[in-house]
């Protein structure tokens, strides 16, 4: 009630503040490509946004993966060396170093494959 | 393709990143937002600019618009926002050009912003403050209720209504407003 009395009271306009609508208004601005010229930033912007991610996981990759198959076959050497009745069943149980690495790859493509396919 | 209301199309860029929408959304209100901007920054290349970020920022913020108020409002809000930034800025910079001596280049600056023609209403503007300025123009140029104008600017409604006294009550004394009316 208060609200439709206030804004009441409001539509209520005396002479100058006609004189004051009719000195403010002023002719409508033609877009003129202006609004291309954001939706194209925009659109930049995204797509900056949406190679930057997969591009810094595949330069960690890159870098990391030396140092990440040194301590994986650091791990398979030392569970191999341990003695046999420790771990009885383990030397024929555990797959391949290259199988791991692979196996590890395809589970991080397949990964950032699905979170990009969700964006 | 026919759009929706302002919110449908809100919607769609929220959602989904419809860029398209959000590009049909700064062609219905570009023009209110770059007049807003050129009355209150008093130059027409700058003004451009500054409504350009704010179109930017108002991508990256949509997801905050409740979608309560009009639209146009809530964008202004930007506009505003992005103006008294831009100024502050600018004031900045200015400051430290001067401490490093080259208030000449400062002064020029700031007569670049003021440069532009000066008809009725740019001397009406001039006899008011900023805060008055932006007032009136989002009140008579683009048509905002006080409400509207208060989420606009964080005021309350009362303020907004004693700023736009104030801002009438000065041009008023400065300039016969009736004179105006028949030319």
């Amino acid at each position: 009630m208060t609200s439709k009395i206030i804004n009441m009271a409001e539509r209520i306009k005396d002479a100058e503040d006609r004189v004051l609508e009719s000195m403010f208004d002023a002719a409508p601005i033609a877009d003129n490509g202006f609004s291309g010229q954001i939706v194209k930033r925009i659109r930049r912007k995204l797509w900056i946004r949406r190679v930057t991610l997969p591009l810094a996981v595949l330069l960690g990759l890159l870098v990391a993966f030396r140092p990440m198959a040194a301590v994986v076959k650091g791990v398979y050497d030392l569970l191999l060396s341990m003695p046999g009745d420790l771990v009885p069943s383990l030397a024929g149980t555990l797959p391949s170093l290259q199988i791991i690495v692979t196996g590890a790859l395809i589970l991080v493509v397949a990964m950032f494959s699905l979170s990009m396919l969700e964006d | 393709m026919a759009w929706g209301e302002d919110h449908e199309l809100v919607a769609r860029v929220v959602s989904v990143q419809d860029t398209r929408a959000f590009g049909e959304l700064i062609r219905r209100h570009q023009s209110h937002v770059r007049n807003f901007l050129r009355k209150l920054s008093g130059d027409m290349s700058a003004a451009d600019d500054l409504a350009q970020d704010c179109f930017m920022r108002a991508w990256d913020k949509l997801h905050t618009y409740s979608g309560r108020g009009s639209f146009i409002g809530w964008l202004l809000k930007i506009a505003y926002t992005t103006f008294l930034q831009s100024k502050r800025k600018s004031k900045r910079y200015a400051e430290i050009l001067e401490q490093v001596g080259h208030a000449s280049e400062a002064e020029s600056r700031t007569h670049t912003m003021q440069a532009d023609e000066t008809g009725d209403l740019d001397k009406f503007l001039a006899v008011l403050s900023e805060e008055e300025r932006a007032v009136m123009v989002m009140s008579y140029a683009c048509g905002l209720s006080h409400r509207e104008i208060s989420e606009a600017t964080a005021m309350p409604v009362g303020s907004v209504k004693s700023v736009i006294f104030r801002g009438k009550e000065k041009i008023r004394t400065s300039f016969d407003i009736k004179d105006h009316q028949h030319g």
